[in-house]
């Protein structure tokens, strides 16, 4: 892999590249989904292939392969370097200044996922599934998944990396329906489940089978409960929810390709500017969130981005003032900083964007239970159902799929279709608790989608339970 | 014979099953993004993703890999032959498709499939150049191929091309939206969608906010079909009938919606993106969803048709096997067109209201329902007195659709062909015939940020 690198990153110079990387990736995935007690999906997938990105004249170029051989390796360095010269760019492109890197990283893994065979995945799914069994729920569903990569990347300027990346996730959901009116509940977290870089033992941590009969209960219990009022008052949300709004909400906004517009066609852009740095009001004190790439288990840790910048822990939001942003060589190059690294690309096929890695609301101090107890009357919302926020990500709007009325400090009645509206900035400005490190779970989801053609990242972010004020519990009409 | 099917072909005979089915997806695409008026993501994409689907006494496994050479196949043969041997025998599982005349249909055009990395470098550049505003976007075109071979004797390839320019004209406090798609490169006009989108973009200077309410309002086609699309998958497909969650649930045959709304699935259609069979080789037939606002069916798939148990059959709606979860789709939603002639006409309709280009961000808030909520851009304006008046800045709304559907005061009479792919994992060619449509009811809940990047 790294001789057929070395091949395309050569052929790219000799096509007129001032700059040239090359990434090999060989990645093996599985699903196994379970519905009704039926097997629904049973997947086995392989791809492979070479991409190539090269700076000529400073335009950008990307093509690649699917053969992994020193002619395909060539064929994409030449297609690449030939897209770059078709659509010149008007000015030249700066990469903020790395050093060369040279290393291996290798996900730390217990039990081998793909060591367990599909019959045993099916079963456990189909055990979890059983579990979640009652008589108003309609659809139960449990799925869980592997994927194995390994990475090898090239640079013109002397990297040379490799990786050896292991996930594994899986889930659970129970659709309850009576007279016309349908509930989901969900874990670990709704939208398949959660995932982390990890052998089968994070899969077997999940508890999947433990947790059904909870989680069918709380669905066909959410067909009895109230709708959730409209109403501005204090909201304590779990960290499965809270870690969503980090992400949309923190993580996109401080992609600095978004504050330069480079998505602002597609996923758009940013409230952020770049002068914002070290000054911009984004919450209130309790507020501290960290980029890291080197979180044991977070699905956006590795030895190196793909740019081959190592991997390393920054401070994004530090006691509510915006302190970082989410960089490449070339963006960073830009605030005169060098680069985060947070580059990473898809796969293969796809070349790499400014994407989160894993990102955190740092954990306060307390327990859920201190949150709620701090409460006189709000709602605590839990497990996200609906997401949807604006495209510079001010107004933002969730639904969770369940919450519970708090009175005096208790949790008293189970509501139901409850959702969340707010702006960015005021929204984390009311930010008056985090829970304890204790409390802090770190959720890892596969569907971030970004970029023309559409990539999906996985990433991680670990968060608390925390509580926020006045915040506008449903719809505002 | 096709490539594609030779493929197809060859990995049937590396299954050595009784029964088996055999599909290569192959894609070579490029796609010339484009920000701040310059190309700066060039992507040229050339894979062929070939699947095994093995049966062994009522099993399904299914494998996948983008290796085309002997040793590739026999090792994703392993592959699937081991997943079918580890699932349990499903009852419900309908046997492979037989083979079936397929439909004559368009969807290929010689000079798009010939477009090289220089040509759309170059659409992109006419585009970029046409813009006296900042232009974001990019021009693609690509071929795409879906082959199926199997041991019930299906044997059907279809090499589609696609071309779209996506142009989003703006700068500070400003920016206007246009597309174009086709499956000719005659059919679209990268410099005119430019130009299009500077006009808008001109016009949303000066935003100002609304307050929150139910309102009338215009939805220009890029609008409208985003939300359909969000609505459509789940509450016309079989799976979510069966399964009692979806829209449709309990409600067939009844006038649900204005009289004048009246939607098909019909990727026969040579006005959109044409297709002769599904991913499981069944041939595409006209599905007839909506007529005159009566709900009169969903889509259907082999197996969801299987489990239904009164004799249906399927439609050829199957999804990849990527997405089976999801059920059979309506990959080719066609709206039926009014008898505006323009959107303009329709402000006049609505007399006092909003105007809507585009939307950002849909996510369904209650699926049995039909509630989604989402955000406006880039060309959100007020209309009064018949007239699109001042812009506004970006509107969140929360909308009942078949609330928004209940009461049309009328539609344009051309549907336009919208690109309803991002281009995610396999490149599939898939978009939707809309018209603009007025409506007496769309929910506004909130205010976001003004136009502009």
């Amino acid at each position: 892999m790294r001789e057929l690198c070395d091949h395309a990153v050569a052929a790219a110079l000799g096509a007129g590249a001032s700059y040239a990387d090359a990434r090999v990736v060989v990645r093996r995935s599985q699903v196994v989904g379970t519905r009704n007690q039926r097997v629904e999906r049973l997947d086995d997938s392989e791809t492979e292939g070479i991409g190539v990105r090269v700076l000529v004249n400073g335009a950008w170029g990307f093509a690649c392969d699917r053969r992994l051989t020193a002619d395909g390796a060539r064929a994409a360095a030449g297609k690449a370097s030939a897209f770059a010269k078709a659509a010149p760019g008007g000015h030249a492109r700066e990469l903020a200044p790395l050093e060369p890197a040279q290393g291996v990283f290798r996900t730390p893994v217990e039990r081998d996922p793909f060591e367990v065979s599909l019959a045993d995945k099916i079963e456990l799914c189909l055990r979890a599934e059983g579990a979640l069994v009652h008589e108003d729920v309609k659809v139960t569903s449990a799925s869980v998944r592997a994927q194995r990569e390994h990475k090898v990347f090239v640079s013109s300027e002397g990297a040379a990396t490799e990786h050896e990346l292991v996930e594994c996730g899986g889930g659970i959901d129970a659709m309850a329906a009576r007279d016309g009116l349908t509930q989901i509940r969900s874990y670990p977290s709704a939208h398949g489940g959660s995932s982390s870089q990890a052998g089968w033992e994070y899969v077997e941590s999940l508890g999947l089978e433990r947790e059904a009969p909870r989680v069918g209960e709380q669905a066909a219990a959410l067909l009895q409960a109230t709708p959730c009022p409209s109403h501005v008052t204090t909201v304590v949300i779990d960290a499965e929810q809270t870690a969503l709004q980090v992400h949309e909400s923190v993580g996109h906004p401080t992609e600095l390709d978004r504050v330069y517009g480079t998505e602002a066609a597609y996923a758009g852009t940013s409230f952020l500017k770049p002068e914002d740095l070290g000054s911009l009001r984004y919450g209130s004190e309790h507020m501290n969130v960290t980029s890291d790439s080197t979180t044991p288990g977070g699905l956006g840790t590795f030895g190196f981005d793909d740019e081959g910048v190592p991997a390393g822990r920054e401070p994004v939001v530090a006691e509510g003032v915006l302190s970082g942003f989410l960089t490449s060589r070339e963006t960073a190059a830009k605030i005169g900083s060098g680069s985060g690294g947070s580059m990473r690309a898809d796969t293969w096929n796809r070349m790499p964007l400014v994407r989160m890695t894993n990102l955190h609301l740092e954990p306060g101090e307390g327990s859920l239970e201190e949150l709620i107890a701090g409460v006189e009357e709000g709602v605590f919302l839990q497990t996200n159902k609906s997401w949807s926020i604006d495209d510079k990500r001010l107004n933002f709007q969730f639904g969770t799929q369940i919450a519970w009325e708090i009175e005096d400090g208790r949790l008293g009645r189970m509501l139901r279709d409850s959702t969340y509206t707010g702006q960015t900035p005021v929204f984390w400005g009311s930010l008056d608790g985090v829970a304890g490190s204790e409390e802090w779970v770190l959720h890892g989801l596969i569907n971030c989608g970004k970029g023309q053609p559409g990539q999906h990242a996985h990433v991680s972010h670990g968060a608390s339970p925390a509580r926020f004020r006045n915040v506008q519990v449903g719809f505002k009409q | 014979m096709s490539e594609a099917l030779e493929l197809a072909g060859r990995l049937l005979g590396a299954a050595e099953s009784e029964e088996a089915l055999a599909l290569v997806h192959s894609e070579r695409s490029g796609l010339a993004r484009f920000a701040r008026s310059e190309v700066h993501q060039p992507t040229l994409i050339e894979n062929d993703v070939l699947e095994l689907q093995i049966v062994r006494d009522g099993r399904l496994g299914i494998a996948a890999s983008n290796r085309t050479d002997d040793e590739g196949m026999r090792a994703l043969a392993a592959r699937a032959a081991e997943a079918a041997d580890s699932a349990p025998a499903d009852p419900d599982f309908p046997g492979l498709a037989p083979p079936a005349d397929l439909p004559e249909v368009e969807g290929f055009d010689e000079e798009t499939a010939s477009l090289s990395a220089d040509d759309q470098a170059r659409l992109a550049a006419a585009a970029i150049d046409a813009s006296e505003l900042d232009l974001y976007g990019f021009f693609t075109s690509g071929v795409t191929e879906l082959a199926l071979a199997s041991t019930t004797g299906v044997a059907v390839s279809q090499p589609m091309t696609d071309a779209s320019v996506l142009a989003l004209a703006a700068e500070d406090g400003a920016s206007g939206y246009a597309e174009q798609t086709s499956w000719r490169l005659g059919g679209i006009d990268p410099v005119g969608a430019s130009a299009q989108a500077v006009e808008k973009a001109k016009h949303t200077r000066g935003a100002v906010t609304l307050e929150p309410g139910s309102y009338p309002a215009v939805l220009e086609p890029p609008a409208f079909a985003e939300l359909l699309l969000y609505f459509a998958y789940d509450a016309f497909g079989a799976l979510g009938l069966l399964e009692e969650r979806s829209y449709a649930y309990g409600r067939l045959g009844e006038k649900v919606f204005d009289e004048r709304f009246s939607l098909a699935d019909d990727s026969l259609d040579p006005r959109g993106l044409p297709k002769a069979f599904d991913f499981e080789g069944t041939p595409k037939q006209r599905v007839e969803l909506v007529e005159d606002g009566v709900l009169t069916g969903v889509v259907w798939d082999r197996t969801t048709a299987k489990r239904a148990g009164d004799g249906r059959s399927s439609t050829g709606h199957a999804p990849p096997s990527s997405v089976r979860h999801w059920g059979p789709l309506p990959f080719g939603l066609s709206v039926a067109g009014g008898e505006a002639d323009s959107p303009q006409e329709l402000a006049e309709l609505i007399g006092d209201g909003i105007y809507v280009t585009r939307l950002h961000y849909l996510s369904i808030v209650d699926a049995r329902e039909g509630v989604i909520t989402g955000m406006t851009r880039d060309g959100t304006f007020r209309v009064r007195a018949g007239k699109v008046a001042e812009p506004l800045v970006n509107l969140r709304f929360t909308v009942s659709v078949p609330e928004l559907l209940a009461e049309l005061p009328g539609l344009t009479r051309e549907p336009m062909l919208l690109n309803q792919s991002a281009y995610y994992d396999e490149r599939y060619p898939q978009g939707m015939l809309s018209p603009a449509v007025a409506t007496t009811r769309f929910d506004v809940t909130g205010v976001g940020s003004g136009p502009g990047v």
